[in-house]
């Protein structure tokens, strides 16, 4: 313990890992600022990708990095396709227990689902290039994960100039902060939500590829990371793009260190137990202002 | 009778159990300023956000230009030509001054006008001009009055609905926005307004009604309806205290 190069490597890893969790988050951050729905299939969702990316990759032998493109695309689709099929009525109500219901329905209907197809046991995409490190400053750093957190950065860039430069973007921004005058200027809600949950869920295919490329998974896998992704959006606050990506890197930093100096059990309480704080102290997250609304 | 630009024909509303609207018809000629009055919870806000789709009537017609909006939804009737200010003027807070405006220009028809729409803002505004990368949030109370009126003539509405513009302004403030709106009626826009401040509202309205427990109690020119004793008593003898 305490040696200096052991402990960057574990920063380091703590960032790429972190990272996965930030993307999911600006997924949920985008679908509960403008429909209020906490979208716990998240984690499921971006569990099922990775087997889509797994099929392509071991039946078809497609690159997983090339997967990116047909992944991506079906889960844009599959965005639009649980709004329209799943969320419209419910995403209208006042009530949100009936979305967060759905949500979990829709969890659990997936677990099911991939247990059946894929089977309990845990998959990996297993690539020639899968193990190929090299070292910077002492710390060994591996070619998927460092390809992760760029694909994440970049995902990142491209929603935040999506929601700023475009006008159906600004349209999802303003109609996270009221949706009642966001339809007296002529915004569709529901073209915005389906926009935006398409949107979401593109994020959940891209976090997939990456835990394809750097994780193995299995059915179950996924609720444990839709909560990790809640804790990085609590962390980061919500609404803000960029804050919900270093939620992400903060909460991996905190997960591996913690596994690191007091191992892995104790790191998930210091997780959660950070979590309960950030919500006490912080609940607008440690980015945002007290005053800052969604 | 003169060019109807909007009928509103036996309307009501309700809120649940509880009826607001019993019956309701105004109707706004074009070119005018027509005002609804009356104390809090007399239905003028509900009266709005019925003509804007926010809420569906029960009973009753909503016409613009001869074409019935019964039914329609509020992003619709945007399209139609109505654009609804709404009371508090529930600008986008954390957008700039300009993403406001550009969402005020979100129909597609209005969309290949916007630059000279917001010549046209500007003009009126100068000070949204100069502080178009401002959040809409920083902004004070009358400058926020402002973008939200230029928010809705960013629209090109037949029609402009005001609910309460002059809500919770200083007194110099309240006469700049009342000036503003009699230029508007003079560039010809047809303004649907409502108010609490009685006296101002009818000195400027052509034509006002007045409301109480959600029904048409009165109607007429907004300078009779000034002169008439029991409004006065009613309404505008409470100016002073406020509510």
């Amino acid at each position: 313990m305490g040696d200096i190069g052991l402990i960057s490597q574990v920063v380091v890893n703590g960032i790429l890992f972190g990272s996965m969790y930030g993307i999911a988050a600006i997924g949920l951050s985008l679908i509960f600022g403008t429909m209020r729905i906490v979208f716990i299939a998240q984690g499921s969702v971006i569990v099922l990708t990775s087997y889509f990316c797994f099929w392509l990759f071991s039946l078809l032998g497609i690159d997983p990095y090339l997967s990116l493109i047909p992944v991506l695309l079906v889960s844009l689709l599959l965005g639009a396709a649980f709004y329209y099929g799943l969320f419209r009525e419910a995403a209208a109500l006042k009530d949100r227990i009936g979305s967060l219901l759905i949500a979990v329905g829709l969890m659990f209907f997936l677990e099911n689902f991939m247990t059946v197809v894929w089977t309990p046991n845990p998959r990996a995409v297993v690539t020639s290039y899968g193990f190929t490190t090299f070292q910077i400053l002492g710390v060994q750093l591996t070619l998927t994960r460092l390809i992760g957190l760029l694909i994440a950065v970049l995902a990142a860039v491209a929603v935040s100039m999506f929601l700023k430069k475009t006008l159906i973007g600004t349209a999802v921004r303003a109609t996270s902060e009221d949706v009642e005058a966001s339809t007296l200027m002529g915004i569709n809600p529901d073209w915005v939500n389906i926009v935006t949950f398409a949107i979401g869920i593109g994020l959940a295919g891209i976090a997939g590829v990456t835990l394809a490329t750097t994780y193995s998974f299995d059915p179950v896998y996924g609720f444990e990371f839709a909560l990790k992704a809640l804790i990085a959006l609590t962390l980061g606050g919500i609404g803000r793009v960029y804050a919900a990506l270093w939620g992400g890197i903060i909460l991996g930093l905190i997960e591996l260190l913690g596994t690191f100096f007091v191992g892995a059990g104790w790191a998930q309480g210091i997780v959660f137990m950070i979590f309960l704080l950030a919500m006490t102290f912080r609940p607008y997250g440690i980015f945002g202002g007290a005053g800052d609304k969604v | 009778m003169a060019n109807q630009l909007l009928e509103v024909k036996g309307l009501d509303v309700s809120y649940g159990d509880v009826q607001a609207l019993w019956d309701v018809s105004i109707q706004v000629e074009e070119g005018t300023i027509v005002a609804l009055v009356g104390a809090n919870g007399a239905g003028k806000t509900t009266l709005l956000k019925a003509i804007s789709g926010l809420i569906h009537a029960k009973k009753g017609e909503i016409v613009l230009s001869g074409e019935s909006l019964n039914n329609l939804k509020p992003q619709e009737i945007v399209d139609r030509g109505i654009t609804h200010v709404p009371e508090g003027r529930r600008l986008f807070a954390s957008l700039t001054i300009m993403e406001n405006l550009r969402l005020g220009a979100y129909i597609p028809r209005t969309r290949p006008l916007f630059t000279e729409s917001l010549e046209r803002v500007f003009t009126l505004f100068p000070v949204l001009k100069n502080r178009s990368n401002q959040k809409a949030g920083t902004l004070s109370g009358g400058e926020q009055q402002m973008l939200a009126i230029g928010r809705a003539l960013m629209a090109h509405p037949k029609l402009i609905m005001l609910d309460e513009p002059s809500l919770g302004l200083s007194p110099i403030l309240v006469k700049t926005i009342f000036q503003l709106i009699s230029i508007l009626n003079e560039q010809k826009a047809t303004i649907l307004l409502v108010e609490q401040n009685v006296n101002q509202a009818l000195k400027i309205a052509h034509q006002a009604y007045v409301l109480k427990n959600g029904k048409t109690v009165m109607c007429g020119k907004g300078c009779d309806l000034l002169a008439d004793e029991e409004v006065c008593k009613a309404y505008i003898g409470e100016r002073g205290s406020k509510r």
